[in-house]
């Protein structure tokens, strides 16, 4: 499995913590009773809280993970060659994690994917106030369209990274 | 309608008459990833005109020699 696809794995498997964090912690709220029916600050500042709790905890994953992909290649390097001095453990790092040309069609191509998940959230939210739905409903649909389009990204990168790309 | 093309390659050939260059070195001598070479050399991913060229000059040959098109269809 090549460097990019695990990169990609990660990200998918911290955006679902992420996704079913949120999900048990407003559930919970709910069952409880805390929460009053149409209480929008609440919502409001539940999702700030998690979108914030993403953001942190996406950078220390992605540190982590870079962390421990490094230590790995280093390791490897020297069973393979005892004699391989820091400049060329370096290099073998550097060469790994390269970011090309394929990788950005693929990112542009599942970022495509992923606003169009996002937008179809976007209008099936509007569709739901129209149908005299409540705001919480809304704003919770629009909170799972974006967080699933973001899965969606993911998992698009990961099959045209399995069965590759053609421009066009 | 425009016609079907497929784009084909030697890159594997080309290799093994490099000394069996590896996919690595390949790679890091056209400065792309080795998942790219690999996508390359099975057909799932049609490089762009600069990265053929500096695959063409990685081998010393012309572009031709390494990448050719079959046309699908009439």
């Amino acid at each position: 499995m090549s460097y990019q696809e695990k990169r990609t794995i990660v990200s998918i498997i911290s955006g679902l913590i992420i996704l079913s964090a949120y999900s048990l912690y407003t559930y919970g709220k709910y069952k409880s009773g805390v929460v009053i029916e149409g209480d929008l600050k609440f919502w409001a500042g539940a999702m700030l809280l998690f979108i914030a709790i993403g953001i942190v905890s996406t950078i220390i994953i992605q540190i982590v993970f870079h962390i421990l992909l490094s230590v790995t290649i280093a390791v490897k390097a020297k069973v393979n060659n005892e004699d391989c001095d820091d400049k060329e453990i370096e290099k073998s790092i550097q060469s790994e994690m390269v970011t090309d040309e394929m990788d950005k069609l693929i990112e542009l191509k599942s970022s495509m994917v992923g606003f169009i998940v996002a937008g179809i959230g976007f209008v099936l939210a509007l569709l739901l106030i129209f149908l005299d739905y409540s705001a919480v409903v809304m704003i919770n649909v629009m909170f799972a369209s974006f967080s699933l389009g973001s899965l969606f990204e993911g998992f698009t990168q990961l099959y045209f990274y399995r069965r590759g790309i053609k421009h066009g | 309608m425009a016609k079907k093309i497929v784009i084909t390659n030697e890159i594997r050939k080309f290799r093994f008459f490099a000394n069996e260059m590896t996919q690595q070195q390949l790679a890091e001598k056209v400065g792309v990833s080795r998942q790219t070479i690999i996508s390359i050399e099975a057909g799932k991913y049609s490089p762009s005109l600069e990265l053929a060229f500096r695959i063409a000059v990685a081998f010393e040959v012309k572009i031709n020699e390494i990448f050719d098109i079959e046309v699908k269809g009439d």
